[in-house]
């Protein structure tokens, strides 16, 4: 753009970098009306979170399924979708994977277990999304409402799931049965991490490859981006906004499956890692670029172990992390009026934003173009 | 049921008689005497980006007169309007009301002044009462009472030959009922000057007569009305002072001497020439008067054939067994259901042959955008047959249609034609994304798609860094050319272009016109839907008028001449037509 | 008759007052939410300003000693974030779904942090006196009057408020005003109507809600906090709003069955009736979903929910 030296691809990264660290100011403010010196905060967190082997292992295994799930969400934000319902599609996805991979360890090859356990994991996702799926392509409910209390109804069907059906007869807690530690995921040689690090990081250039190469990838991006304009190009709309949920939805399934193969083993009645939340934030920061993922899960990541390593020497409680992720949200939603005011599109939004780029507004509950994602001006090019 | 009843009684209400029995004055004759102006406008400017909507505006409004503010979309009418009314502040220029200069900061602040306003898309709530509507940012107390109001607005109601409950809701009311109200709202709030926008436009022929019988009225009990029209019929039935606006300046101005005058078909004259730039002088537009004269690129001008006479027009390329080999796309009956603010088509029947350019004149929003879409596969049909080469394509949507050789350029190029944000690469292969060369159905061919990109920028020298560029960041005319370029590579059989010269430089216009013309010369169809008449006239073979959702005459090129086709466009009646030389 | 042991009518009367308890926030809640809807705000925030709420309010109360300043507090709270709310979507026309989640989480951060920094590893529970109020007569009502008109003022409070809203969108000036924002703002605006101003009262109330539900979770109800507590209720109470088609009256009706529905998964465990209650559990959002499904076509969304306004910008 007009930044001479900053390459103009790179100008959307501003904005996020800028909101990132206006609410790590936020943040340490707030540390130091709490009375905690937030120069030590951050410089333990740094050290710990970048200095220890430790904590870069962990930083590394915290970043797969957050690289699995962003880049679900990634697609159906693209796409115009708002798939609200990450957290209950991947808990269902946990539990099918946990369930099929007890089923089979020990009498198939590991890799096939896993491979069956993953596509159960994704089966159990995508079933989860395809109802608010069905329910807006056939009926028109906002999948905003329907995804949210889909997660409602996932935690009590897991939790049902895992008490009775398939829960391990052997034990007394909810839970279905251990997949013994040798025969999950290994780790990467030399590495304590867990292979599942290198599956997100092929999801997220399959994500890249889809955006960039596929006529399936350009058609949902052109969904997203102006609705109108791929009614008027000929594109099958509706078609392509359930393809969006459902992909979110069995990405966000065997980010579930990535957990039980590689760390938990099991699926635990009412377990819920709750990334659904991070994820939004990450792939807004993203500016909706699946590549750009891939830093900011790792920094997302690296403040959760990094915090979660500060909290008990320094006294911070690890809630400070979520608290900073929705102040850099804030701050971001902030950043994104100033970039739109200096932008050549400034004066006229209607380019930029979701609902307005809608052009048709609901008349019914059949809320078609209603508060369609931000895809347009969050969203970099890949 | 219930409330088709109401309806039914409504609109049995909305005759002239019943409206007005009590006094009905004599619309010409009587004249209040008058002063002075209660507004003026002095020198009003406003700018959108880079379009001067009004360049210098000048315009009194005097109690007890119907003022109409006559001309073409995109004059400065609305734009005139919207100034006055407080929802824009000019650039420039002063307003007086009662001798006192004012500033009209907002909507509230215009009401407040005495200044109503009924905009063309109606600002009625649908899910509140007509009552509610009524009091409606009215000012006063915490709690709205209802109950003071209604009686007012009950014999309002009555007063306004309106036979409804001030509960109902205005979603059940037709829009001749909903329009009455909006003048009951703006009156409501002690309206002394009442502006209307285009309140014609949603009317049938009948409520057209009282809407002018009321507003003669209310002329008579000293209100100022402002007529914005660009129908000309009713601005010369009713008004006692008219202002011509073109490309954002006044170019006329005829007083209540002229307008009461004897010779009505000398003032329709005067205004039509200046509306649409005959004779009159009026700055620095194109002689359009020579465009009867100018030399058509047009090579099949013998086969030209008034085949009905005095009747319908039509003309045939060869042969007319019935169906012409040349015919390419056939509409038998085509009718659709009308959306928000467009009139639905009505059993409209066309046949397109090759070769030709098929101009569709009309006033904005009278169905030409709907026809444009119908033939382009994006608007469905509820009857009628859609036939290409004899194929049923009736209702099977866009990529149905692209496939088979349709083409179509939208005139909202930024919300509908292109993804503002995406690059030129992408939105040259928006339409054709799924087949080579761009890919193979599944796989992308970026290159393909950036060598098209490179190829049509150069082709139609397009003003871009380069094909990486967002497509929203170029000006108009580079859009236009790239979308109508995109078209055009997709080689179809049949293009339809709605207003592809908008908002371009001359240069860029002729371009785009010359193009359209090429391909008609190229044996492939060309529909032109245009509001310029000089460039439909330029290169059309037979020109449709469209009006209200009907096609109401084909007229080929040979006899179509400016002043037909104004009148026509106007919702006139066709006139005699003059034996071309 | 008996049931398990307990009097059959002993047994049902805890379950409706259960139920009711568990209706009561969610009222105040989609009270709240339906003024900013009906005004265009479609607030996801409502889980964190709930929270918020929550936690504030036990924080006041707990400081204090008076369940007052926590009701204030929680109020407090509330009507802060809903200001934000107000200021980012309104005047900088932000995005409506990733503002109100970026409250959400916020909320659920901010929230949880200061009550374990605060509070450490300890769950204290709030000493204040709420105390049931029996209305005479009322409550002498077989089986409904101890659950109905023997409970404590805020429960009280947020069924009267039920027909304080209706008034309020039915026959205020400024309720008119908020229905017309939300369904046409150009018509608003053209009107006379201050729209920016409309929009950020509603914001505020909406706010003022959410944060006086939590309020009413940990002060009056449960008198303690926990780490997101609301588990989800801000945004069923979102969902009952929709379902409840904005009419107070009937917001009310589809709380009151989701706590009962909510309450009767419990109450059949106490029987010893073999039914999982996962599957009771979850019939309230199935319910709303079902709701939504039959009720598309019929109800009509404020045309404007979603979309932000500027003059001169149709």
């Amino acid at each position: 753009m007009r930044h001479g030296v900053f390459p103009a691809r790179f100008a959307p990264l501003l904005t996020s970098v800028a909101a990132i660290a206006a609410a790590m100011v936020l943040g340490g403010l707030f540390l130091a009306i709490r009375g905690k010196d937030p120069i030590a905060a951050y410089g333990m967190l740094a050290s710990r979170g970048l200095g220890t082997s430790y904590g870069i292992t962990e930083t590394l295994i915290r970043m797969a399924p957050l690289l699995i799930v962003s880049a679900g969400l990634l697609i159906s934000l693209r796409a115009g979708v708002w798939n609200i319902g990450i957290d209950g599609q991947l808990m269902v996805g946990a539990l099918f994977a946990g369930v099929a991979a007890a089923a089979v360890a020990g009498q198939i090859a590991n890799p096939l277990m896993w491979v069956i356990a993953a596509l159960a994991g994704m089966g159990g996702g995508l079933l989860w999304a395809l109802v608010p799926g069905i329910l807006r392509v056939r009926w028109g409910l906002n999948e905003i409402i329907t995804t949210l209390m889909m997660n409602y109804v996932a935690l009590n069907v897991t939790s049902w799931l895992v008490k009775g059906p398939v829960k391990d007869p052997s034990v007394v807690p909810p839970q279905t049965v251990l997949i013994p530690r040798e025969m999950r995921l290994p780790a990467i040689p030399e590495t304590g991490v867990h292979v599942g690090l290198v599956v997100g990081l092929i999801v997220v250039v399959l994500v890249t490859i889809l955006f960039r190469h596929t006529v399936i990838g350009f058609m949902l991006d052109v969904v997203g981006r102006n609705r109108q304009a791929a009614i008027h190009a000929g594109m099958p709309v509706n078609r392509l906004t359930l393809v969006a949920l459902l992909a979110s939805g069995a990405l966000a399934g065997l980010a579930g499956a990535n957990d039980i193969l590689g760390v938990k083993g099991l699926f635990q009645g009412n377990w819920n890692p709750g990334y659904g939340f991070a994820a939004f934030a990450l792939v807004y920061l993203a500016r909706l670029n699946s590549l750009w993922i891939i830093p900011f899960a790792y920094f997302l990541s690296f403040l959760a172990i990094g915090g979660e390593m500060m909290a008990r020497p320094l006294g911070i409680p690890t809630y400070f992390v979520e608290m900073l992720e929705g102040l850099m949200l804030i701050c971001f939603a902030v950043a994104t009026y100033f970039e739109r005011m200096r932008s050549p599109f400034g004066h006229q939004e209607e380019v930029e934003t979701g609902p307005a780029n809608a052009g048709e507004a609901p008349e019914a509950l059949v809320g078609e173009p209603l508060l369609e994602p931000v895809a347009q001006p969050t969203g970099g090019r890949p | 049921m219930n409330r088709s009843g109401r309806r039914q009684t409504g609109d049995g209400q909305i005759t002239p008689a019943a409206a007005l029995s009590p006094h009905r004055p004599s619309p010409i004759t009587h004249h209040p005497v008058t002063r002075s102006p209660i507004v003026q406008m002095r020198d009003i400017s406003k700018r959108f980006g880079p379009v001067l909507a009004n360049d210098r505006i000048s315009l009194d409004l005097w109690p007890g007169e119907v003022h109409a503010v006559l001309g073409e979309n995109g004059a400065g009418k609305t734009t005139l309007m919207n100034v006055l009314a407080g929802m824009y502040q000019p650039d420039a220029g002063t307003i007086r009301i009662a001798g006192e200069e004012v500033q009209i900061t907002s909507p509230a602040d215009a009401l407040r002044r005495g200044i109503g306003t009924v905009y063309q898309h109606f600002t009625l709530v649908p899910n509140l009462s007509i009552l509610e509507n009524v009091v409606l940012g009215a000012e006063g107390g915490f709690l709205v009472d209802l109950g003071a109001a209604e009686a007012k607005v009950a014999s309002m109601l009555g007063e306004f030959g309106l036979d409804v409950s001030p509960q109902t809701e205005i979603r059940h009311l037709a829009l001749g009922q909903r329009q009455r109200i909006e003048i009951i709202k703006v009156l409501f709030r002690g309206t002394r000057v009442l502006l209307l926008d285009e309140p014609t436009s949603v009317l049938t022929p009948g409520e057209v007569t009282s809407l002018l019988e009321l507003l003669r009225r209310l002329r008579d009990q000293g209100v100022a009305v402002v007529l914005i029209t660009h129908k000309l019929g009713e601005a010369l039935a009713v008004s006692d002072r008219v202002t011509i606006l073109r490309g954002g300046r006044a170019v006329g101005d005829l007083g209540p001497d002229v307008m009461s005058g004897a010779n009505r078909e000398s003032v329709r004259q005067r205004i039509v020439e200046q509306m649409f730039g005959g004779s009159q002088p009026s700055g620095s537009h194109l002689p359009t008067a020579s465009a009867q004269n100018r030399v058509i690129p047009r090579n099949e001008e013998s086969r030209l054939q008034d085949v009905h006479g005095g009747g319908e027009l039509r003309f045939f390329a060869g042969a007319q067994n019935g169906m012409s080999p040349a015919e390419l796309l056939s509409l038998r009956g085509i009718s659709t259901s009308g959306d928000r603010g467009s009139p639905p088509l009505h059993d409209l029947s066309l046949d397109l042959n090759s070769g030709e350019v098929f101009g569709i004149a009309g006033v904005d929003g009278n169905g030409q955008k709907e026809l444009g879409e119908v033939i382009a596969g994006q608007r469905p049909v509820t009857s009628g047959k859609i036939l290409l080469n004899g194929v049923d394509i009736t209702n099977r949507g866009v990529a149905v249609a692209t496939r088979l050789g349709i083409g179509y350029v939208t005139d909202d190029r930024l919300h509908e034609g292109s993804v503002a944000g995406s690059s030129i690469t992408d939105n040259v292969a928006l339409k054709s994304i799924g087949r080579k060369p761009f890919s193979n159905g599944f796989w992308l061919n970026r290159r393909a798609m950036e060598e098209q990109a490179r190829r049509l920028i150069t082709e139609f020298d397009v003003k871009t860094p380069g094909p990486d560029t967002a497509i929203g960041t170029l000006s108009g005319g580079n859009i236009q050319k790239l979308l109508l370029a995109r078209e055009l590579a997709l080689e179809p059989k049949l293009l339809i272009c709605n207003k592809p010269t908008t908002g371009l430089d001359l240069r860029t216009a002729r371009f785009v016109i010359q193009s359209l013309r090429d391909q008609a010369d190229a044996g492939k169809v060309v529909v032109l839907i245009s509001s310029e008449l000089d460039e439909l006239l330029e290169i059309s073979d037979r020109i449709g008028v469209m009006y209200n959702g009907q096609l109401v005459a084909v007229i080929p090129r040979a006899a179509a001449d400016l002043e037909t086709i104004g009148n026509l466009m106007l919702g006139g009646t066709r006139r005699p037509r003059r034996v071309p030389a | 008759m008996t049931a398990g042991g307990i009097p059959l009518a002993a047994f049902i009367t805890a379950m409706l007052a259960a139920g009711l308890v568990a209706a009561a926030p969610l009222v105040l809640a989609a009270l709240g939410e339906a003024v900013g809807e009906k005004s265009g705000l479609l607030n996801l925030g409502i889980e964190g300003m709930m929270l918020s709420g929550a936690f504030f309010g036990f924080y006041a109360a707990y400081q204090t000693g008076g369940a007052l300043w926590g009701v204030l507090a929680g109020i407090a709270v509330g009507l802060t974030l809903g200001l934000l709310f107000a200021v980012l979507t309104v005047s900088l026309r932000v995005d409506q779904v990733l503002v109100g989640l970026a409250i959400t989480i916020f909320g659920g951060g901010l929230t949880a942090f200061l009550y374990r920094d605060i509070f450490g590893g300890q769950n204290p529970s709030l000493s204040v006196d709420t105390p049931r109020i029996a209305i005479p007569a009322l409550s002498g009502i077989p089986i409904l009057g101890d659950a109905m008109f023997n409970q404590g003022l805020l429960f009280y409070l947020a069924f009267l408020l039920v027909s304080v809203f209706a008034f309020l969108l039915a026959r205020t000036r400024f309720g008119l005003q908020v229905r017309a924002v939300g369904e046409h703002p150009f018509a608003a605006d053209a009107s006379g109507v201050d729209v920016t101003r409309t929009r950020y009262l509603a914001a505020l109330i909406a706010g003022a809600m959410a944060g006086l539900a939590g309020a009413f979770l940990s002060v009056a109800d449960l008198k303690i906090f926990q780490v997101g507590m609301t588990v989800g209720t801000g945004f069923i109470a979102l969902a009952l709003t929709m379902v409840g088609g904005w009419n107070p009256y009937r917001i009310l009706l589809a709380s009151v069955l989701f706590g009962l529905l909510r309450s009767l998964g419990n109450g059949l465990q106490i029987l010893g009736i073999d039914v999982r209650t996962e599957f009771i559990t979850m019939l309230p959002y199935i319910g709303i979903m079902v709701a939504l499904a039959l009720l598309a076509g019929r109800t009509s969304l404020p045309a404007a929910l979603g979309v932000p306004y500027a003059r001169g910008r149709r």
